[in-house]
């Protein structure tokens, strides 16, 4: 009885731990989610214009189009001061243009300012793109309300179709007047309101930085990699499970001991062979070197030596070669083994870094985790973005750990312990 | 064709694939690392003099390698306790019946099957001037530099450290479980029936037949702390002022940003030496004890 009350103290006590340990997983997807900022400091939005400040120091965020008469205010929602047109009434369009500087207007969920306009005028939004191209919204929203208020005007980015959204340079707020309403304005506080959460910077990661083809470039390594590793380790394990021959413990202790060799100790030579074959910045010069693995060879002859000697024997007496009794016999009993070296050897390849570093310069060369190692050390203070670049380089091997998990358990246990 | 003959070839063609790789990828390397660290070659241009062992001499006499490697071994020994000890304490904590005790294993080991660099993104948010850990202090009223925690010289490895006891505990945690798992029920229960005290057990039997395990993982972390590049590469990039770099993180920029390649090549035999010289003194340990 007391025994149980322990483990339950214990229990819980593991379960504070494990979620303190898992922390930062959860801030890096939290944060991955934000529109911008960080998480403790989540920028939900930004004031785009206040008019506080004289109109000289606007210059730099904005300027109007289709009229010159226009001042700051004393009068205003109780926001200090605001932005006052009082146009010709010949001059019926009147654009507000506020500068983006190529931001991404993808992240905008709606713009919001406070208003006193005449009921009857319309807006309109714009969207102007580094490239000069302008589109305006199909449908012009109109005001009803008389006096001060807050107007919010949605934005949907796929109704501007005809302009590169994620670099524009200028939204455009576009008042009309039909002829009947008079055309003086008072207009403050114009803030755009973001996204939140977001999922946009997971696609601008993948789009802009090019990690799809990081993620192509991994698996096609990682898998094929797999692949040589399960055939060839496994024809060697035979080898040395089933055969005898003469220096058959002198080659195995060989296997043994190149376990030990640091990757850094081969590395400057095989750069200058790969250079000197012209296989820098390819695929196999990630691939073949580790085709075949000392650890494999090891796990695999381990396994294979406690598979009973009958099965092959009886195929031997048949007539079976070789060649069959490994293939027919041997790899399908291997399963279970073969499994535990696929997934590990999975792991290794797709989370190296220094190889693929050494190996491959070109861009589209590179594996997820140089692209990422070399997106981090550009875009640090981009928080969302690192943390979206982040989650889509580790979430592969997160959800092969999930569902491998007991082979990739058992595989750390068995190979550290056997050896 | 005798039988004996063809059998040989059989042999030799089941051997083959690691033989063809090993000689291209592990044997001549090694060799041909040995004989570069000898020369004065670049990897640039072919010219290759020989030097004989000017390169190792330089290697200690040259201040941003002893920094290297100091600040390897100030890794290396400050890490081992924290990593084991987390990671000893969990295991002893699992191996009672406790309900869920896979989902553990799975939560605790899952950061170590993230890569080093998608770690090491995630912790320079952590560390950066307004994350998790300036927040943290923040709030419990301690003044904060506004800077990041690995902008400093003075708090930069050891905020490298502390991430990496994180990263690493978790694997450990599973080669201690399956090593107090191994030790069999027999011993505590007689231990038990001869009224030993719960100290007792831990002392007598519990550490005594965890040790080959313990030289094992203290091994094994020492030669991965010996071996750390990619964190350094991603967070600082051996900076500020080489207060982060390592012996692995300076032979890569010695040999592929400064290209002398030569020299390189005896950073990478020095590493070698070290490591192999770990590896010994670990196997002298497990055999004198069972002897």
């Amino acid at each position: 009885m007391r025994e149980r009350k322990t483990n339950k103290v214990l229990f819980v006590i593991l379960l504070v731990l494990l979620f303190f340990s898992l922390i930062p997983l959860f801030l890096t997807f939290l944060t991955s989610v934000i529109p911008d900022g960080d998480l403790f400091h989540i920028t939900q939005g930004k004031t785009f214009l206040d008019f506080e400040k004289g109109l000289m120091f606007q210059k730099a965020k904005m300027k109007v189009t289709g009229t010159k008469d226009y001042k700051q205010s004393d009068i205003s929602n109780g926001n200090g001061k605001s932005l006052y047109f009082n146009p010709k009434s010949s001059e019926r369009d009147i654009e507000l243009v506020v500068f983006m500087l190529g931001k991404d207007i993808n992240l905008i969920n709606y713009i919001e300012f406070d208003i006193d306009i005449n009921p009857g005028a319309k807006l309109r939004i714009g969207v102007k793109d580094m490239n000069d191209n302008t589109q305006y919204s199909e449908k012009a929203v109109s005001f009803e309300k008389e006096g001060w208020h807050k107007f919010r005007f949605n934005i949907d980015t796929s109704e501007f179709d005809k302009v590169d959204p994620k670099n524009t340079s200028q939204i455009i707020l576009k008042f009309e007047f039909p002829e009947d309403v008079p055309n003086s304005f008072y207009i403050d506080e114009v803030f755009a309101k973001y996204h939140f959460p977001t999922f946009i910077n997971f696609k601008t990661v993948w789009e802009e930085n090019d990690f799809a083809r990081y993620i192509f470039n991994s698996s096609l390594v990682s898998i094929t990699v797999v692949l040589g590793n399960l055939i060839f380790c496994s024809m060697v394990a035979y080898a040395f499970a089933r055969k005898q021959f003469r220096g058959k413990e002198v080659l195995f202790s060989i296997i043994l001991s190149t376990m030990m060799i640091p990757p850094q100790v081969i590395v400057i030579p095989i750069f200058i062979l790969m250079k000197n074959i012209g296989w820098i910045d390819t695929y196999q010069a990630l691939i073949v070197p580790s085709l075949v693995t000392p650890f494999g060879i090891f796990f695999m002859r381990q396994y294979i030596e406690q598979l009973p000697l009958e099965l092959d024997k009886a195929a031997f007496v048949d007539g079976a070669t070789d060649w069959q009794i490994f293939t027919k016999i041997i790899l399908p009993l291997s399963k279970p083994a073969m499994a535990v070296l696929g997934i590990n050897s999975f792991i290794g390849v797709w989370n190296d870094l220094f190889m693929p570093l050494i190996l491959v310069s070109k861009h589209e060369m590179w594996t997820v985790q140089v692209g990422l190692a070399n997106f981090s050390q550009l875009n640090q203070v981009q928080w969302p973005s690192m943390m979206a670049a982040s989650t889509i380089a580790g979430l592969p091997i997160i959800i092969v750990f999930l569902i491998f998990q007991k082979q990739i358990i058992s595989g750390v246990v068995d190979g550290a312990v056997k050896y | 064709m005798t039988y004996k003959n063809k059998q040989k070839w059989v042999i030799f063609l089941f051997l083959s694939p690691w033989l063809i790789i090993f000689a291209i990828f592990g044997a001549y390397p090694i060799i041909y690392s040995f004989i570069t660290s000898l020369t004065d070659y670049s990897g640039l241009n072919p010219s290759m003099n020989f030097v004989g062992l000017d390169n190792y001499i330089r290697a200690f006499q040259d201040e941003v390698f002893l920094k290297a490697l100091t600040n390897t071994i100030i890794f290396v020994i400050g890490t081992i306790p924290f990593t084991l000890g987390i990671a000893l304490f969990l295991a002893i904590l699992l191996n009672n019946k406790i309900p869920l005790q896979n989902l553990f294993k799975s939560g605790f080991f899952l950061p170590s099957v993230i890569s080093m660099v998608v770690i090491s993104t995630m912790w320079i948010y952590i560390y950066s001037s307004s994350g998790l850990v300036n927040t943290i202090l923040k709030s419990i009223g301690v003044t904060v530099q506004d800077r990041s925690w690995l902008a400093r010289p003075e708090s930069a490895l050891i905020s490298i450290m502390i991430m990496d006891v994180w990263a690493a505990f978790g694997y450990y945690l599973l080669l201690f479980f399956a090593g107090l798992q191994n030790i069999p029920a027999q011993l505590y229960e007689a231990a038990r029936i001869d009224g030993a005290s719960k100290t007792q057990i831990a002392f007598k039997i519990t550490i005594p037949m965890l040790k080959p395990t313990l030289f094992f993982v203290i091994a094994l972390n020492t030669i991965r702390s010996f071996q750390i590049f990619s964190e350094i590469y991603t967070m600082t990039g051996g900076g500020p002022s080489n207060s982060t770099q390592t012996i692995v993180h300076y032979l890569y920029q010695t040999s592929f940003r400064k290209f002398q390649m030569g020299y390189g090549s005896a950073m990478a035999y020095i590493l070698l030496a070290i490591i192999l010289l770990i590896t010994l003194v670990q196997k002298r340990m497990l055999r004198s004890d069972f002897v």
